[in-house]
């Protein structure tokens, strides 16, 4: 089972102070036992590029683990995209967990003059970067001919220190997407559904709530049959509010989000109220949704400590 | 006046074997006093890809400063190149050195699966590519109507710690490039013409004497008031520390069609005793206002005497 997995976590951080700051971040994460640093991937309110983000921080770092969540596929082309994966995986010394999406946000789009297909062909053409990535990692040339991306007989270079390749996280809220982690990923980000091309709004949170994310799950295990197993199951957990009055927090979001106070705290994309709650609830996510794999941003680094000092590993 | 520049150094490196390897590699350029690691962008024969291993490469270094020769400008849309640099420029406390160009080898197009556009269209791209790199390092936000790129309302994030902007280098060998370069860089590669998308001699014939002087009178046409604040560097593909000059220069040169006397005088070439290479240095400072000098990471420890007599003089 997908919930008998251990607890890891990690630190989404999209931005820096400065040079000293970020480092000392990616110090912090490892120091408190964080699994991960996550960057995202957006052309608006995320300053780190990621890929030379996740270098310095592997850079500065021993253990700690470096993530893309995720890429926006749209916007570098899969033999650049796994030429920087496998040199990043070989210069961290294995240490890379590649996350990799369809793209979404509409303002990346926008800004940078992208064409926004619709999603059926984000989709299709995150599938076949996903098949280019982990072809040019194998130890063989490669060719495939896609409807979106065509490559012939090269051999890419360099290798991944991780073999096959670095564990890949897709991550989504709806069935096709879903699908295609399902038969690709290793690690599964259960995430909402960003139809509206925004991260906050009602549909967002409409399509987090417990009933909905059961949904998911039953999409996300017939989809992967014999695979479910093997998946470690991840939630990036965007509201992270510590407080002794979790029921007037739920209010407020409540108001917010169109969604009912109940609805709110029961959503793996909130974490609100002391401590000892937020641990209940995240034993109680593992249990009825296999979530091992938590994510919290980087503002509540210190303060969350505690919880992955109790939970990480166990 | 150009040539007034102080000489500094650089060393292309295209990766190592593992990362101890490049960070032993990185910290060796930099107590040797080599100003610069350079990383180029190519998917056949190059081990690494250049934003990662520059990005490490900043990281195990203090002073050193890093970057791109060059990046192929069509393999990565250029608001995602601004946003690369700009992070590496913010990590690196301000090391950054943003070399790009227009792309030319053949096998890098063939190994995304891009159409091999002409020259012009790779060209014109590359102007685009710049103005969009400078208009998302600068305040607020810009937007270009191209012919190759449309950007909206780009608030370019982050800005990089140099201001206005990281120097831009940019290399190339015909008149249409380098004037392009005149115009907007700060660093001008003075390079072979590579129209035949790989290495061959017609490239090495193109880097005699005379031709660089050619090429250096277009970047002067396009930089106009400018030019006296470019630096100009070039990349010497055959440098070697010997005591025969002679001797190598007749073993190599057949081998590129040029006569052995031409051959040492080209601007690709950097051959002889250390002595002899700080005079060649120096007369091609004087002569075409090269100041900045790039080896390969073959011979980067044997030109280190040339380094320690040159570098900042």
């Amino acid at each position: 089972m997908a919930s008998g997995r251990e607890f890891r976590f990690g630190i989404m951080c999209s931005h820096a102070a400065s040079a000293t700051d970020f480092r000392e971040k990616a110090r912090q994460a490892e120091a408190l036992g964080y699994s991960t640093l996550f960057v995202p991937d957006h052309f608006v309110d995320h300053p780190l590029a990621p890929m030379p983000a996740m270098a310095a921080a592997a850079a500065v770092t021993d253990t700690l683990r470096v993530g893309s969540l995720v890429l926006g596929n749209d916007y570098k082309h899969p033999v650049v995209l796994a030429r920087e994966a496998a040199t990043l995986d070989l210069l961290s010394d294995g240490r890379l967990e590649l996350g990799l999406g369809a793209g979404w946000m509409t303002a990346d789009y926008e800004k940078a003059g992208l064409d926004l297909d619709r999603a059926g062909v984000r989709i299709d053409r995150l599938e076949e970067s996903v098949k280019i990535v982990k072809g040019l990692m194998g130890d063989e040339p490669y060719t495939f001919h896609g409807a979106h991306y065509t490559v012939t007989d090269l051999d890419g270079e360099p290798k991944p220190v991780q073999q096959p390749h670095p564990p890949f996280i897709i991550g989504g809220g709806a069935p096709k997407i879903l699908g295609l982690a399902a038969r690709e990923a290793a690690i599964v980000g259960v995430n909402a559904n960003l139809r509206g091309g925004v991260a906050i709004s009602d549909d967002a949170a409409r399509s987090m709530t417990g009933p909905a994310t059961d949904q998911k799950m039953a999409w996300l295990r017939e989809a992967a049959g014999a695979r479910f197993d093997d998946l470690e199951i991840q939630s990036f957990v965007g509201f992270t509010t510590f407080t002794d009055d979790r029921r007037q927090l739920a209010e407020m979001m409540a108001g917010s989000f169109g969604v009912t106070p109940e609805e709110a705290l029961e959503t793996p994309v909130v974490l609100a109220g002391t401590l000892e709650e937020m641990i209940d609830d995240l034993y109680a996510r593992r249990e009825r949704w296999g979530m091992s794999y938590v994510v919290v941003g980087v503002d509540v680094i210190e303060q969350f400590a505690p919880a992955v000092a109790k939970l990480a590993g166990t | 006046m150009a040539h007034d520049r102080k000489f500094r150094f650089a060393v292309q490196t295209g990766g190592a074997t593992s990362a101890r390897e490049w960070v032993e590699k990185a910290r060796k350029m930099e107590a040797l006093g080599y100003s610069t690691l350079y990383m180029p962008d190519h998917f056949i024969d190059t081990p690494f890809a250049p934003m990662v291993g520059v990005a490490m490469a900043a990281e195990a270094t203090d002073t050193l400063r890093v970057g791109t020769l060059v990046l192929g400008n069509d393999y990565k849309h250029p608001a995602v190149v601004a946003k690369e640099f700009a992070t590496i420029d913010v990590l690196s406390d301000g090391r950054v050195e943003a070399g790009l160009g227009a792309g030319w080898m053949k096998s890098d197009y063939d190994a995304l699966g891009f159409e091999y556009d002409s020259p012009g269209t790779r060209i014109e791209r590359l102007g685009e590519a710049l103005a969009i790199l400078k208009g998302a390092w600068g305040d607020g936000p810009f937007s270009l109507d191209g012919q190759q790129y449309t950007v909206r309302d780009y608030d370019g994030i982050p800005k990089p710690a140099q201001k206005p902007h990281p120097p831009i280098l940019v290399g190339g060998g015909g008149p249409r490039l380098l004037r392009l370069a005149g115009r907007e860089a700060d660093i001008v590669g003075i390079n072979p013409n590579l129209r035949a998308g790989e290495i061959s001699r017609d490239a090495v014939h193109d880097s005699v004497a005379g031709m660089t002087k050619q090429k250096i009178e277009w970047v002067r046409e396009g930089a106009g008031d400018r030019f006296d604040d470019l630096e100009l560097q070039i990349r010497y593909f055959m440098a070697s520390i010997t005591d025969d000059r002679r001797a190598l220069a007749e073993a190599l040169a057949p081998g590129f069609g040029l006569e052995p006397d031409v051959a040492l005088e080209s601007g690709m070439a950097l051959v002889g005793t250390v002595d002899e290479c700080c005079d060649q240095l120096a007369r091609r400072r004087a002569e075409w206002g090269a100041s900045y000098v790039v080896v390969g990471d073959d011979q980067y420890e044997a030109f280190a005497p040339v380094v320690a007599r040159l570098a900042g003089t």
